[in-house]
């Protein structure tokens, strides 16, 4: 038990309108409204946080997921509230949980996007994360101005670079620098106007809001290309992965964590907190039978049209449902995530329609079913086995799939001095225990 | 009539801070105790103010509000329930799918309170009209009957109420559908503060103006000017609602209100007065201006940008709203929900609806 004291996972509540799973939105528990049910979401955050989970974390495209519009109207994914502004109201609504989105660097600029998470990390009292994607699909790059999307190299040049200028902006004034006491508005001397020009933006000024109360609003990331990695090691205090076994997950976080002293970084300045989506009952069979009735929601097409879009490939009902995948080139969009269901295919010998219902489940990541003794065990391995710091949990529907988590597993996980019984802290960053970066850093 | 009011952390004034500011005054629950008030007068909306339509920003204001405006009223539509919320974002800060997505989100946390305050670019003309119509033509992605829920069948909408809007212009190429459902208000209100270059976008594109003006004179030509262009557009007078910005003094006397502003003049300050008709006055007294131009303007009501916080809103919520609604001017409480039903504006029906209302 003493090494429990040292130690102790860091938990997310991955949040969807829908539910994790694809067909979880007609499950009769499901409320098929979260789309446009504010109080819904904020429920969902109160009761993460009574829980006393780290943060909530909610996904994003800027754009709808499904070309084909039959298969886009069996699923509840197409619309949803934008993150930042459901964030900001979430933030109001909640005292001591992290709250992050989801925002792109291809789609944003630097200035903008830096000032809107400071903005919810002053409305948090800092509490915000950014988790920084690229933004890999069509569908999003025919919503702006250029047409097409750009290469996977050029993607990552830029997100670099923006993550440098989002940073600058954040740094550009410091705590204590508005005294307002009746003769000094603010200290010139705490004042650092950005001047970035670099390959991709330019990016000049001050933050129109005081210092974060966390130092900088928490990095997120889910790259797992080298390029991703990298830039994860540099400058993320969360990664968020997906890994389907534990030697996957060992190899993942001893690779990206030996990355990090080459950038001056401590490996436990990032908590590498893979996706998990338990499905549990008291009973094993009740949870068996739980997973079954969401299954049995699924329509092949929804499943199959789902797989073919994690796969990068236009179509997959052309081959035959009770085959193998075809064999298929590396895709310009989601190399890791299309390499793990190929890996998987292979490895149980699953036909298209199997995959596509093991993926519409849990979208490539952990899925566990189980009593909440075998779920706990499963977490405890990974997180001693040093294959992750702690998980997202992903509830398949909602709020049923996070209450039972919350419910059934947390007590366990606590029983065994796994998770905390309170909130070290007011900020997300302290209590995620990632240092707050000093300035310029 | 009426009226709304535009919040700042300290007052409009730019000395207010000195009076009475200190950092606590900016943070979310002075401003939300603002919006709260305003709650209690029933008035039609808080108004946030941006300054990044002219950016860089190489100075900090203290007559600027420390949030993003668009996340600032996200939260506030979760703690005030029924007083309208309206955000200002300028076009050249925003992609347009972005912008549309952001306050179809905020109308829909709101439920149906959000308006979008335009701040464009006098000088790209082509450009922002552009930009408009592909923003609204992202909100009609959707028709109001799309969405139906229906387990059973496992349809979740509606696909032929789905609408792609495959806009390709000179400036923008934007395919849609926009991913959040259209919204309560149908769209949220379009607002704009007129100024003498960007006539023309106003009288096409708002639905509520405000009239930035330092004198009688000048509000009044400016009123004459944008309904006289409005007929340009096909718009009718009554499609629009103006209001002028007004800054009001309010003590026992005017004598005393005019007192309050000599005081505040003579502190130093760095930034301007606000653009709006200044009124001194009792409250019975300011009540009296205001309604004597509303009368004689042609204008539907007010915008107020209190000098000084807390004391000028409180003057005004407490003293000149009862008074106004006394006379029958204005509403005691809220009849309707959403910012359009506040306005007396209605709500934009779907293309698709009025087309089929046509061939009928």
């Amino acid at each position: 038990m003493s090494r429990a004291n040292s130690r102790q996972m860091k938990l997310g509540a991955f949040l969807m309108a829908g539910g994790h799973h694809i067909g979880a939105w007609r499950h009769p528990d499901a409320v098929a409204e979260a789309g446009v049910d504010i109080d819904h979401f904020i429920g969902l955050a109160q009761m993460a946080e009574a829980a006393k989970l780290d943060m909530i974390f909610v996904e994003d495209a800027a754009a709808i997921r499904e070309r084909n519009v039959n298969i886009a109207s069996q699923a509840a994914r197409s619309t949803g509230f934008e993150p930042l502004s459901l964030l900001a109201a979430l933030a109001v609504n909640t005292s001591h949980i992290g709250l992050v989105a989801t925002a792109s660097t291809t789609y944003n600029d630097p200035y903008g996007l830096a000032r809107t998470f400071a903005s919810i990390d002053q409305l948090s009292g800092g509490r915000a994360g950014w988790n920084l994607v690229t933004s890999a699909s069509e569908l999003e790059a025919e919503n702006f101005v250029s047409s097409g999307l750009r290469p996977h190299a050029q993607r990552y040049e830029r997100a670099e670079e923006f993550a440098a200028a989002a940073t600058a902006v954040w740094d550009s004034v410091d705590a204590g620098a508005y005294v307002v006491d009746g003769n000094v508005y603010v200290d010139p001397g705490k004042l650092h106007p950005v001047d970035h020009r670099g390959t991709h933006f330019t990016a000049a000024g001050l933050l129109d809001s005081p210092r974060s109360q966390q130092g900088r609003p928490v990095m997120v990331q889910a790259g797992a290309s080298d390029a991703g990695k990298n830039l994860a090691a540099r400058t993320a205090d969360v990664v968020f992965t997906a890994a389907q076994t534990l030697e996957e997950g060992q190899e993942y976080y001893a690779d990206l964590k030996a990355r990090m002293p080459s950038f001056d970084r401590e490996p436990d300045d990032l908590k590498i907190l893979p996706g998990v989506s338990p499905i549990v009952g008291r009973t094993e069979s009740e949870a068996r039978a739980k997973y079954d009735a969401l299954q049995e929601l699924i329509p092949d097409e929804v499943g199959v049209a789902l797989l073919a879009s994690y796969l990068s490939v236009k179509d997959l009902s052309q081959y035959p449902l009770e085959g193998p995948l075809p064999e298929m080139p590396q895709t310009d969009g989601i190399q890791s995530r299309q390499q793990l269901i190929i890996d998987m295919g292979r490895r149980e010998n699953l036909s298209i329609r199997q995959l596509a219902r093991h993926f519409a489940g849990a979208r490539g990541h952990w899925q566990l079913i189980g009593t909440p003794a075998q779920i706990a065990d499963e977490l405890e391995e990974r997180f001693y086995a040093k294959a992750a710091d702690g998980f997202n949990i992903m509830g398949a529907l909602f709020p049923a799939g996070l209450e039972d988590f919350i419910i059934l597993v947390i007590p366990e996980l606590r029983r065994r001095g796994l998770f905390r019984e309170e909130y070290e802290g007011r900020t997300l960053r302290e209590n995620l225990g990632t240092r707050i970066p000093a300035r310029g850093a | 009539m009426h009226i709304g009011i535009s919040i700042t952390p300290f007052g409009h004034h730019p000395a207010a801070w000195r009076e009475n500011g200190s950092p606590d005054t900016m943070d979310f629950k002075h401003l939300a105790a603002q919006v709260k008030k305003a709650e209690d007068g029933a008035l039609d909306f808080a108004f946030f103010a941006d300054r990044l339509g002219r950016r860089p920003i190489d100075d900090l204001s203290p007559q600027a509000v420390p949030f993003e405006p668009t996340t600032l009223v996200a939260a506030l539509a979760t703690v005030a329930r029924k007083i309208g919320l309206i955000a200002t974002a300028a076009t050249s800060q925003h992609e347009p799918y972005n912008l549309a997505r952001r306050f179809a989100s905020l109308d829909t946390i709101s439920k149906g309170r959000a308006g979008w305050n335009l701040v464009i670019s006098p000088e790209t003309v082509a450009r922002e009209e552009e930009y408009i119509d592909v923003v609204s033509g992202l909100w009609d992605s959707w028709e109001d009957d799309a969405f139906v829920y229906d387990k059973a069948s496992g349809r979740f909408f509606v696909p032929g109420k789905m609408h792609v809007l495959n806009h390709a212009g000179a400036h923008f190429k934007v395919r849609g559908p926009l991913n959040v459902n259209r919204s309560p208000q149908g769209k949220p209100l379009i607002s704009q503060l007129l100024t003498g270059d960007t006539l023309d976008i106003a009288a096409r594109s708002a639905e509520l103006i405000f009239i930035g003006a330092r004198s009688p004179d000048e509000a009044r030509a400016l009123v004459a000017d944008i309904t006289q262009r409005l007929g340009r557009h096909a718009r009718m007078r009554s499609d629009v609602r103006i209001l002028a910005n007004v800054v009001p003094y309010i003590a026992g006397t005017a004598g005393e209100a005019r007192e309050i502003r000599d005081r505040l003049d003579a502190l130093p300050a760095a930034g301007e007065k606000p653009a709006g008709l200044e009124v001194f006055g009792s409250p019975i007294g300011t009540a009296d201006r205001l309604q004597d131009w509303s009368e004689t303007f042609g204008i539907d009501g007010f915008m107020i940008l209190p000098p000084l916080v807390t004391e000028s809103t409180h003057a005004f919520i407490d003293g000149v709203i009862p008074e106004l609604s006394k006379r029958g001017m204005f509403r005691n409480a809220y009849m309707g929900s959403t910012l359009r039903e506040h306005l007396g504006l209605r709500r934009p029906p779907h293309p698709a609806s009025r087309s089929a209302g046509a061939s009928r």
